[in-house]
């Protein structure tokens, strides 16, 4: 699909540049998927450290790496973001703050950028284009922590989600299993990047080739850094006992596709919805926040600091408030009484002069 | 004294253990198994495949929506019987749905911890009851906690677990879905599982090694060598490229077969669980784990007295939350209320001055009248 790509020759000499995000439980081919991707150990496996350590929680890094790729003969700055440590704790309720407010923190970087009087334009645009979320392979239905996550990140990011480790599959349970997660993601309204194509306005090979990535999705992904020899050739794969799988397969796994999809024929598509569509709603957004919702939020921050506090410490507060008032209250009353004497002593003085002038009045005439 | 050889005619005594065996036999044995571990890890299938018939019931995937996310674990038990040789056995699998699938499983382990508690208080206190028949044993013989295959370590949540299982039961762990896993990824992975067992201190079950029998002692050597066990589960029957009819998965690459033991070691644990050491296990959760708890008990209750429970419900905890929005609710009322009556005050004052004012201006202009009038009069006096 270079086609897509020759848009102008500048560009294909300058290469594009990509930023792909990769979250998913250890355990789930991330890694892996990401050296398969690159064809190079970009990221080192997840060192096993301290055995005496495993039981310590740590929390999430999000960890940018600069690669670059060749694809056909078009150059590609492809950034990968690994995201180590998500949902590898017992609580995983931090996780995904973490996520967003990097992601969050792309687009304020580029909305200060744009409102600067005089810009810069070697300007390095961050923003995660695409995001891809590796579901365990447990075979049933989407699990809690996935759907959070997609909720989460939808907004933000265009999510794509993957099956790793796809070999632990038969091809029927396979297609059972993509069937429910599509069904699943219905059910909760996630809306997640399923290769968007207008029928009406989109030439046919553009819907063909969409359906058809659509009905793939979940891409069922095997990576393997290692080559192995099957029938002779020297293919990337994993080699069992009872057999080897073949990474770039299209039967045994969906890798060749997504790669394409991701690398060539989609690339334009996914930096554009993220600008065009993503980074304006968030910028919206965030103008609106600061315009309007300032009070709003400070009450309800203060409400949650109170939530925080004990019980007694807000009976406390509460009860000085009331005093204060009641201080108020009376001192205003004993100003109000201070102003009426002083109005009724006045009003004597008055009447009295009144009278006196009344009376000189009464003898001049 | 020296034991005494009876004649070699013998009277009989030799048939003590035959007559054991019969009791034994029309008696039946219990056995209750517990599987532990995060859902889609292949429990029901292994317990399937296990026994070679249905014994538990997939869960319903259609049915997926309807569940609210309560975040509970919950316990469940299927209850069989297998006869096999005239020889009944009942067995009792428990399972604990829920366990490990939320955001947040901090104390998810609870349900599991208590119940299996529960048990073997249940037995302490029909031992204590003045009548002791039909006694209904549910003590946990041996529990499997099924291992993800990351091909990492163990996960923290595993390690909480384990450490409170081991105390408790006799804790065999699995590593689940091993056809996942190529040979070197396997053998790294139960290196590091042993190596943070070992460091983390978790007691897991080891069976005896030693026996009279040169072979049987061969064997157990080899069984506790495999932990942890690796296994591949399936009830289907396949057909492998050389023809064989197997139990097995049939890849597109290939077909995993359940019973072979290069592929995992599915043989061994069933060799562990039923086979050789069934036994074995039922004892020591009764001399050992029992009396364990027992004593525990026993050291801090008095004979008799109900057990303390410490768990809260997370129903609980959600309902302590709720209350505590309330609360905040009210309490933002009240501040509001302060506000809009200092308010109030405010502007009662504000009021109250600016007719002071117009007041004092009145004033001040009726003074200068009088000031004028007077000067007036003066005057005029003067010029009377």
């Amino acid at each position: 699909m270079a086609h897509r790509l020759y848009g102008r020759k500048k560009n294909v000499k300058k290469g594009f540049q990509f930023t792909l995000m990769v979250v998913g439980a250890s355990g789930t081919g991330r890694t892996t998927f990401v050296n398969t991707l690159c064809d190079s150990n970009v990221l080192a496996k997840k060192a096993c450290h301290n055995p005496e350590e495993a039981h310590n929680e740590e929390g999430i890094t999000i960890k940018p790496i600069s690669v670059e790729l060749d694809e056909d003969g078009v150059r590609i700055s492809l950034t990968i973001v690994d995201t180590p440590g998500f949902g590898d704790n017992i609580d995983n309720e931090r996780c995904f703050d973490a996520i967003v407010a990097y992601l969050e923190q792309q687009y304020d970087d580029i909305l200060a950028e744009e409102s600067r009087i005089k810009r810069n334009p070697r300007f390095y645009d961050n923003r995660v284009h695409a995001l891809l979320y590796f579901i365990s392979p447990t075979g049933h239905a989407l699990r809690e922590i996935d759907i959070e996550l997609m909720r989460r990140l939808s907004p933000r990011v265009n999510v794509i989600p993957v099956i790793g480790r796809a070999d632990s599959f038969t091809p029927q349970e396979l297609h059972d299993f993509k069937r429910r997660i599509m069904e699943d993601i219905e059910h909760y309204n996630i809306p997640i990047y399923n290769f968007p194509y207008d029928v009406e306005e989109d030439d046919e090979d553009t819907i063909e080739e969409n359906s058809e990535l659509r009905a793939l999705l979940p891409f069922a992904i095997i990576g393997s850094d290692e080559e192995i020899v099957v029938n002779q050739r020297t293919v990337r794969g994993r080699q069992y006992p009872w057999g080897a799988v073949e990474v770039d397969n299209p039967q045994h796994s969906d890798f060749a596709r997504l790669r394409s999809a991701l690398l060539s024929s989609h690339l334009q598509d996914l930096k554009e919805i993220t600008h065009d569509f993503l980074y304006e709603n968030y910028r919206t957004e965030k103008l609106s926040r600061t315009v309007h919702g300032g009070d709003a939020d400070n009450a309800a921050l203060n409400a949650e600091d109170m939530a925080s506090q004990s019980v007694r410490l807000k009976e406390e507060q509460l009860r000085k408030e009331e005093e204060k008032l009641r201080e108020i209250e009376l001192k205003v009353q004993r100003e109000i009484q201070q102003k009426r004497a002083e109005l009724l002593s006045k009003e004597e003085a008055l009447r009295n002069l009144e009278a006196r002038l009344a009376q000189a009045q009464l003898s001049d005439a | 004294m020296a034991p005494v050889t009876v004649s070699a005619a013998g009277i009989g005594v030799a048939h003590l253990p035959n007559q054991r065996h019969k009791i034994v036999t029309k008696r039946g044995a219990n056995f209750t198994i517990m599987v532990c571990g995060e859902s889609g890890v292949g429990k029901t299938t292994f317990i399937n495949t296990l026994f070679t018939t249905s014994i538990k019931d997939y869960k319903d995937p259609a049915k997926r929506h309807e569940k609210q996310l309560d975040r509970t674990v919950e316990i469940e038990i299927t209850k069989a019987e297998l006869e096999e040789k005239m020889f009944k056995v009942k067995l009792s699998v428990i399972d604990t749905p829920g366990f490990g699938d939320y955001v947040n499983n901090y104390d998810s382990w609870m349900p599991v911890v208590e119940f299996l508690d529960d048990q073997h208080e249940n037995y302490m206190r029909q031992e204590q009851q003045p009548v002791r028949q039909g006694v209904a044993d549910m003590r946990v013989h041996a529990c499997l906690y099924f291992i993800r295959p990351t091909g990492h370590s163990l996960k923290p949540l595993d390690i909480e677990v384990m450490k409170r299982l081991g105390s408790r039961v006799n804790l065999i762990p699995v590593i689940a879905k091993a056809d996942t896993l190529t040979p070197k990824d396997l053998a790294e992975f139960k290196r590091r599982i042993l190596e943070v067992i070992e460091a983390q201190n978790i007691r897991v079950y080891s069976c005896p090694i030693e026996s009279d029998d040169e072979g049987m002692t061969e064997r157990n050597r080899s069984i506790m060598a495999a932990m942890p066990f690796s296994v591949i589960g399936s009830t289907q029957t396949v057909r492998t490229p050389d023809g064989r009819e197997v139990k097995g998965r049939q890849y597109s690459w290939g077909v995993a077969e359940v019973e072979n033991e290069d592929h995992c070691d599915f043989k061994k644990l069933r060799n562990l669980l039923i086979r050789t050491h069934m036994l074995d296990l039922i004892s020591t959760t009764e001399e050992q784990h029992y009396e364990n708890y027992r004593q525990q008990q026993m050291a801090t209750r008095k004979f008799g007295e109900p057990k303390v429970k410490k768990y809260e419900n997370p129903k609980h905890r959600e309902k302590e939350d709720a209350l505590r929005k309330v609360f905040t609710e009210q309490v933002r009322q009240e501040e509001n209320r302060f506000r809009q009556w200092e308010q109030q005050l405010i502007s009662e004052r504000d009021r109250l001055n600016k007719d002071l004012e117009t007041q004092h201006a009145q004033i001040k202009a009726l003074e200068a009248d009088l000031e004028h009038m007077y000067h007036q009069h003066g005057r005029g006096t003067m010029r009377k």
